[in-house]
């Protein structure tokens, strides 16, 4: 018995336990996906499952379709068309650029392997086993930048083999954008991605994948407002796929659409939860605490995350699961500028991802700052520095820079508490520029606070008015209706006695804050500055 | 060049106990030394001050990784240890065109300038440098030493 069938047998008996996977639960065969059309020679009883699993894949629910594509193999041993799909998922998620595992490359192999022994009635069908098989060929001396150039390279030539085929042609767009860099702000494979996707949204409104690859297409600030429509559309196409509850909010928290993401990140906490997607709820509830701060709205936050610590994220290697949970407390200190919650927070050690202990180590080095001990900042700062070290010595360019970031704002605010007002501008600024020439990651709904709003803070605590105001507005075209921000233009258009701009940004203020718990205290301020007038 | 033989050093134990998880999203393939026998070679061959083997070991894995920033460094590093600067300058301005923040490029390319006895060069890289590393870093520390040390002897 080769491992492969071993594992579609054990899979199979798992199948058959209705502990897995029952009709009432989400993941049930006849769960809400959206509309696929997958033709395939595969026997007839098994054409429908067939396309709930690659509609599976569109909403990259990788548990359940791993579980289904094997399911459908097991019902028909001819049907080897399943490798490309089973081999789709493992890659994992194609625009978080981390790629398989070494255990699920090999997984894949093995069932490419045994497509190619037994190989699909088709051509079309053969060379979708090939297309995804280029990712995995000499997979393990390959960097995982060269197997999605590979891949996307792979289902270009298969999408121009196939012109009628428009499943081709969208998976061809996820994995051009799959190769979108962080560092490009020309956005140029999003780009690419989208002049497919486009009029596949004409033609398939319901489809999962169509509407769920233009959101992550458009998933950066210039561009997101031309992904409401899709993100308005997704959730109810896959209601039943936990991250297509929650993938709408990726453009909701682009444009400040606080409310839309709220409602959809808490239904995909409950479905990811419900579906055993540990990572998957922490990565939704860290969504939601965001927006709920947004709103002023701290007491559903803090429930929010405490909803979610609840839970284990499981021994996901993955991050999404430890950033959230470093991430929310964090949030909730910051945004409400309780800076002695945020000195006292605690390091959760992550040797993994030691980028998720630097969300700490920065909240403990803002808040000490500027809850006036530099002393205690500056020891912080040391520990950004070590955490800094350690991602160039693994070459994690990305997240070194944005630790490094976060270091200098460490320092800028270190050196601002001890008075040195030039200095602490000077790596603020720095600090602002760095991390304007790169997008925040996915695994975030954005950095704990946008450095260029602290070098509005900055200049505001300096009383440098006209030059705050600036800043806050700058970082409001990237970062939009963010409630910390429009306090702060507030205060700084009010400091320059501009009436008029300091009453506009109170009264979104205001608005935001409407359903608030009224706790905070620019919100009195807000008020009184309104009434005033 | 001390630090570096000692990052070299670091780097090769690693390969060691390779990472347990998948990397995160880099724009440098940071496996590189464990899945390229030429690549791992080639700075086992800098660490032995065996620059033309380092060079012939490093020049057949820049053929299977063209755009990786370190391994341009690394055969600046052993070009300029041969005296042949003009095709380290080469390996030093690509590196910097892949990552334009690399802190050891610029520093190793600035000391290269002063071989050359282009003080000007030097100092350019030491100003990139200085805007780099605003909380400071060895490699700023070492090109200023090295500038300072090249003008007090002339």
């Amino acid at each position: 018995m080769t491992k492969w069938t071993a594992a579609v047998l054990s899979t199979a008996l798992l199948l058959a336990s209705p502990t897995v996977l029952s009709h009432d639960e989400p993941g049930a065969s006849g769960g809400r996906l959206g509309k696929v059309s997958f033709p395939t020679s595969c026997d007839a009883k098994v054409q429908p499952d067939f396309e709930r699993a690659v509609a599976m894949l569109h909403s990259f629910w990788y548990n359940a379709g791993e579980q289904l594509f094997t399911s459908i193999l097991t019902q028909d041993p001819s049907c080897t068309v399943t490798a490309w799909g089973y081999a789709a998922i493992l890659m994992n998620n194609p625009l978080a650029g981390v790629g398989a595992s070494p255990a699920n490359a090999k997984k894949a192999q093995d069932a490419i392997a045994n497509a190619r022994a037994n190989p699909p009635k088709t051509q079309r069908e053969r060379d979708y086993v090939e297309a995804v098989a280029a990712y995995y060929d000499d997979w393990a001396n390959k960097p995982e930048k060269a197997r999605q150039l590979a891949r996307s390279k792979a289902f270009e030539a298969l999408a121009a083999k196939y012109p009628g085929d428009d499943e081709a042609r969208i998976f061809n767009a996820l994995y051009i954008a799959g190769t979108q860099s962080q560092a490009d702000q020309t956005y140029a494979a999003y780009m690419r991605a989208v002049a497919i996707l486009e009029p596949m949204f004409a033609k398939y409104p319901d489809h999962p994948g169509v509407a769920h690859y233009l959101i992550h297409s458009y998933d950066a600030p210039p561009i997101a407002s031309k992904g409401l429509t899709a993100a308005r559309r997704y959730a109810s196409i896959a209601p039943d796929a936990p991250h297509a509850l929650h993938m709408p909010s990726h453009i909701f928290t682009r444009v400040g659409a606080w409310d839309e993401s709220i409602s959809t990140n808490l239904r995909s906490a409950d479905a990811a939860r419900k579906g055993g997607d540990w990572p998957e709820a922490y990565h939704a509830s860290d969504y939601g605490v965001y927006g709920y701060l947004q709103l002023a709205r701290d007491a559903d936050a803090r429930k929010l995350m405490e909803e979610a610590l609840r839970y284990s994220y499981g021994d996901s290697p993955l991050p999404a699961g430890t950033y959230a949970k470093a991430a929310m407390p964090a949030r909730l200190a910051l945004e409400r500028n309780d800076w002695k919650a945020a000195s006292q927070l605690e390091v959760i050690p992550n040797a993994r991802q030691p980028y998720t202990e630097a969300i700490t180590y920065f909240a403990r080095g803002i808040g000490a700052a500027r809850g006036g001990d530099p002393a205690a900042a500056e020891k912080e700062g040391e520990q950004l520095a070590a955490v800094q070290k350690k991602l160039e010595d693994a070459k994690n360019t990305y997240w070194a820079t944005e630790t490094e970031v976060q270091r200098l704002a460490v320092a800028a605010w270190t050196a601002q508490a001890r008075g040195n007002a030039q200095d602490a501008e000077r790596l603020m600024r720095a600090a602002a520029d760095l991390e304007d020439k790169s997008e925040k990651h996915i695994v975030t709904p954005g950095r704990m606070i946008p450095a260029r709003e602290l070098l509005g803070d900055m200049l505001l605590e300096q009383k440098r008015y006209d030059a705050a105001l600036k800043e806050y507005e700058a970082s409001r075209a990237r970062e939009p209706n963010r409630y910390r921000n429009y306090a702060g233009a507030a205060m700084a258009a009010e400091g320059m006695g501009d009436r008029k701009t300091a009453a506009g940004n109170y009264a979104k203020l205001i608005e935001l804050a409407a359903a608030g718990d009224g706790a905070r205290p620019e919100l009195a301020r807000a008020k009184a500055f309104v009434a005033q007038r | 060049m001390k630090r570096r033989i000692a990052a070299l050093v670091a780097g090769l134990a690693m390969l060691a106990f390779p990472p347990a998880a998948p990397a995160d999203p880099v724009e440098t393939d940071p496996d590189l030394a464990s899945r390229d026998a030429d690549y791992a070679a080639g700075r086992r061959a800098i660490q032995a001050r065996d620059w033309p083997a380092a060079v012939a070991s490093l020049s057949k894995a820049e053929v299977r990784n063209p755009d990786h920033a370190d391994l341009h460094t690394d055969l600046g590093f052993a070009y300029r240890n041969l005296g042949q600067y003009d095709v380290a300058f080469r390996h030093y301005e690509r590196a910097l065109a892949i990552e334009p923040r690399h802190r050891g490029a610029h520093e190793y390319v600035g000391e290269a300038y002063l071989m050359v006895g282009d003080v000007k060069g030097a100092e350019k890289h030491l100003a990139a440098l200085k805007r780099i590393c605003l909380l400071g870093c060895d490699e700023l520390k070492d090109l200023e030493q090295a500038v300072a040390k090249y003008k007090a002897g002339k």
